[in-house]
């Protein structure tokens, strides 16, 4: 048994697909337990017994076509335009502006290729200084996580059967606060930078919110849906796929019909990868539950620790290892069944201990040597990788603290939840 | 890969990049509309079809499937791959054979026992939406299952041979 498991650990990181490695444990598992193998066609049938997975494709979808249009370059502009005349002022509302567009886009890093390398330049001129212009971008790319409607927040949700509302409710001041740590130190390092500070001037705001007047609604109507109860979320996810597709083919046109079906092959490659690691996931954990391995851990865990501060301490640990070496999405499929009924034994919210998951696996983007942010970053910017480390280093810190400050401050979270 | 395959199997996996492509953009497309169609149809006509969320799921599992072969002919897979940045030029290719041999095996399993799943539920006349015959959309999975191990099999053949000329391995 330990040696099946050491080799399948050693094919993972030999590179093997997740889903192979998690296929052949549940498979092994299963014909251990004398159960007929047609078990899988069972389990990965699943998929299409949960409505919420729709929203999957759809949001995905929208968020390729989204930064394929001109939609990024319009941001920063109201963005120069609202603050760039504030000292830090670019900076600050650069990591807002990054944070919407990743709870748009879903954190595949498509955030700092269709944006970055638009603030990238922009901050430059406005007389930052480089390394800061490199680490702000590289961790503003997976800011915006923990806000409706990224796609993490809905599988862990989906995994994790917690209602998705309060999945979205709970992201709001835990985001926020990320968002707002980081400005301020943005703020605070270049509170001496008074090289040119832009004109504010209301023509270029009205005229920038003007050129935008067809994608502004967008977030309106999706998170006003949303958090007022109108939509569910794969209703939401439809509207959102819909909209985009009319505004940036048929009445934009920045995206050519010739150009579509490229972009939805390429963003469906990327749901049939997660959705795949999925379904042989819902095998492998409805095997694991049967033989009772969360209770077997939960047994484990509470020998180790045996108060709540020290789970939470022992699971931060964990979760920053586990983000340094696994992507977002099979991380929440592989471990979460695991550690939700070990969290939920130390008296922990299920809502709250998936926003402290994700949180703590943002960070896993930008920790080195194999965070994704790092090597999009390096590879768009022409940069090499040990400067990226350094560049980063300072956000990644004060990111580490406001993930510390999530995970023992519970209220925080639940604060839209209470009653 | 291209260099190795004879002009059948290169022109049968032209055509299987074609269909596949094809089927996403069909797919994805319909579940648009048919999403959509029915928050126009429940808001605003107060009706529906009954039948669509049925559907959407359906064709969800189906967009799953044929995006996750579509990932596997590009190898764009997730997976960790950490070890293999580190191993020498022959001994990677080693390494990357043994991945991709495992990989078309353990895709191989899936698709055959799946298959029986899909062919006893053939026998027992399962049904969805109503009348229709359940294993007609449950066929998805073993196919889907047997493509990317067919797939993996052609990488893996292709990795075993520049271990034995002891080149190194592509990315």
């Amino acid at each position: 048994m330990i040696v099946v498991s050491l080799l399948l650990v050693l094919l993972a990181l030999l590179g093997a697909p997740l889903f192979a490695v998690i296929a052949a444990s549940a498979m092994w598992g299963f014909a251990n337990a004398d159960v007929d193998l047609s078990v899988m066609g069972i389990e990965i049938f699943g998929l299409a017994e949960v409505p919420i997975l729709l929203a999957i494709p759809l949001f995905t979808f929208a968020g390729y076509l989204i930064s394929e249009s001109g939609a990024p370059r319009r941001l920063v502009r109201i963005s120069n335009a609202l603050l760039g005349w504030l000292p830090g002022g670019l900076a600050m509302i650069s990591l807002a502006a990054c944070a919407l567009f990743t709870a748009f886009t879903g954190a595949s890093g498509v955030t700092i290729i269709a944006l970055g390398a638009l603030l990238y330049p922009a901050l430059k001129e406005a007389g930052y200084k480089e390394s800061f212009n490199l680490g702000l971008v590289t961790s503003a790319g997976s800011l915006g996580l923990l806000f409706a409607p990224s796609l993490p927040l809905i599988l862990y949700g989906v995994v994790a059967e917690v209602s998705i509302d309060s999945l979205f409710l709970g992201g709001i001041l835990p985001g926020t606060l990320m968002v707002v740590m980081l400005a301020a130190y943005s703020f605070w390092v270049n509170r001496h930078n008074r090289a040119e500070p832009g004109k504010f001037s209301w023509t270029e705001v009205r005229d920038s919110l003007w050129e935008a007047k067809w994608e502004l609604p967008l977030p309106v109507v999706v998170l006003g849906g949303i958090y007022g109860g109108v939509f569910a979320v794969s209703e939401a996810a439809a509207v959102t796929a819909l909209y985009v597709l009319i505004i940036d083919v048929l009445i934009m046109r920045e995206v050519s019909l010739r150009q579509l079906p490229r972009i939805m092959q390429e963003s469906m490659v990327l749901v049939g990868g997660i959705l795949i690691i999925l379904a042989v996931s819902l095998a492998s954990t409805n095997y694991m539950i049967d033989s009772g391995v969360p209770d077997k851990l939960f047994a484990m865990v509470e020998a180790l620790v045996d108060t709540r501060f020290g789970f939470m301490v022992a699971l931060l640990i964990f979760l920053l290892v586990l983000g340094a070496i696994l992507d977002i999405f099979s991380a929440i499929v592989l471990v979460v069944p695991l550690i939700l009924p070990v969290a939920q034994g130390f008296g922990m919210n299920p809502v709250h201990l998936g926003i402290v998951f994700l949180a703590a696996m943002q960070l896993g983007y930008l920790t080195p040597p194999v965070g994704l942010n790092l090597f999009i970053a390096s590879f768009r910017f022409e940069k090499s990788i040990t400067s990226i480390y350094m560049a980063t280093l300072p956000f990644l810190l004060i990111l580490a603290v406001s993930v510390v400050i999530i995970a023992f401050w519970p209220e925080l979270t639940l604060y839209f939840l209470r009653d | 890969m291209a260099e190795q395959q004879s002009g059948i199997i290169a022109r049968l996996d032209r055509l299987g990049r074609l269909v596949e492509n094809s089927m996403l953009v069909l797919l994805l497309t319909s579940m648009i509309l048919l999403a959509s169609s029915q928050i126009i149809l429940r808001n605003f006509f107060d009706s529906g079809f009954v039948w669509a969320d049925e559907v959407l799921r359906i064709l969800l599992l189906w967009t799953a499937m044929f995006g996750a072969v579509a990932a596997s002919r590009q190898n764009r897979q997730i997976a960790i791959d950490v070890l293999s940045r580190f191993l020498p030029g022959r001994w990677n290719s080693l390494a990357m054979t043994l991945v991709q041999f495992f990989t078309a095996g353990v895709s191989g399993l899936i698709a055959w026992h799946s298959y029986r799943f899909v062919n006893d539920s053939r026998i027992y006349e399962d049904l969805l939406m109503g009348d229709w015959p359940a294993w007609i959309f449950q066929s998805v999975i073993p196919l889907g299952f047997a493509l990317i191990a067919y797939r993996y099999l052609v990488f893996g053949l292709g990795s075993a041979s520049r271990v034995i000329r002891g080149e190194g391995a592509r990315a």
